[in-house]
């Protein structure tokens, strides 16, 4: 180890003085606008991503085995082709944010690494739903549920959100 | 979750900011932009210019112009080396268009630690602080010759390890150290009859 030698007490008024200086605020709003540009906030399955999923995995807890279970099936209702992938549902990842819900139905890389991938909005009866668990009453029994799918450039479904399902 | 509590490491804040993170950018910010400025200020004497060092560094930091590898040291470090940088290449741009003044003392005795040339406009020898005691080592700090300020900024100042100013000044521990020696003898000396003064103990 480098033996250093201590600090000398001449500088000790300048690092007072010092200590109360900082950039101008102008600085900060002009880096946060730049970070603006540089990184536009990400649209929802981008969120899905590395990183926000193992957190936002973590906060689903309990509820996702359940809600997983609850969209894999409402997705097979309208995409045979999941019907057909019995990995689906192991590799679905579900996630909560306010009223929404998001399933990733590939990994988070496959969707990062996604070149071109498409919204494409639908809807869910909710009777259709109401077997999972779905709460159905005489009063929502006819209503639909907002659905956005994420599509890759093959038409692949990579994930989708379920929007006013509460 | 809060990605961005002042216990946060470096390395998550950065990660989140590449995810998008806008908080996390701005914590990072806040966290390292005084020591930054304070750094850059000393060095080249502008407040407007250590402004302008302070942004550009985190710029690059956001643009990936200057990338940060953690497992090279700490943030905090890379600032500082990218922050010295680029007041370099300023102070190189300045000598290449400015013809530099005739000195009445360019050297003072036997000493390269001094260098009495004002790096800025209105530079060091422009009141910044207040206090008179600092207004003085400050100024003595900028007649210093721009390696031997650095190496005395960053130990006095910023109290990084003989490793960690190695490190950002891109030289060996053992110049770093003589340095630091030769640049304290010259403020000392520099500063030596004002420290008798009587308007010192009122100071």
């Amino acid at each position: 180890m480098d033996k250093q030698e201590p600090p000398d007490p001449l500088f000790d008024a300048l690092r007072g003085e010092m200590a109360k200086l900082n950039a101008p605020r102008g600085v900060e709003k002009e880096l946060m606008q730049a970070f603006a540009r540089q990184l536009p906030p990400r649209r929802w399955y981008q969120k899905l991503a590395p990183g926000w999923a193992l957190q936002r995995w973590a906060l689903a807890g309990g509820l996702s085995t359940a809600v997983t279970a609850l969209t894999v099936f409402s997705l097979m209702l309208h995409n045979p082709r999941l019907a057909v992938d019995p990995d689906a549902r192991s590799r679905a990842l579900v996630t909560r944010d306010g009223g929404g819900l998001f399933i990733a139905l590939e990994s988070p890389e496959r969707i990062e690494q996604e070149p071109a991938p498409r919204v494409v909005e639908t809807e869910v009866s909710r009777s259709s739903l109401a077997p999972l668990g779905v709460p159905l009453t005489p009063e929502n029994a006819g209503d639909t549920v907002k659905a956005e799918m994420l599509l890759g450039a093959d038409g692949q479904p990579l994930a989708v959100r379920l929007t006013s399902i509460d | 979750m809060n990605t961005t509590s002042a216990t946060t490491p470096d390395a998550d804040l950065l990660r989140a900011m590449r995810n998008g993170a806008a908080d996390a950018f701005s914590a990072l910010y806040r966290r390292h932009q005084g020591p930054l400025y304070r750094f850059a200020l000393l060095r080249c004497g502008s407040e407007a210019t250590a402004a302008d060092v302070v942004q550009e560094a985190f710029m690059g930091l956001l643009t990936e112009r200057f990338r940060f590898d953690p497992l090279r040291g700490e943030l905090a470090a890379f600032l500082f080396g990218v922050a010295r940088n680029l007041i370099l290449k300023l102070e190189e741009g300045r000598q290449r268009h400015v013809a530099l003044p005739v000195l009445g003392v360019a050297q003072e005795d036997d000493d390269d630690a001094e260098l009495d040339l004002p790096l800025d406009e209105g530079g060091p020898l422009a009141r910044l602080l207040d206090n008179e005691a600092a207004e003085q080592v400050r100024r003595a700090l900028a007649h210093l010759a721009p390696h031997y300020r650095d190496v005395v900024i960053l130990y006095e100042m910023h109290e990084l390890s003989y490793a960690e100013i190695a490190d950002i000044c891109q030289v060996d521990i053992g110049t770093v150290r003589s340095r630091l020696s030769r640049g304290r003898a010259a403020l000392a000396k520099r500063l030596a009859g004002w420290r008798t003064a009587p308007h010192l103990a009122q100071a």
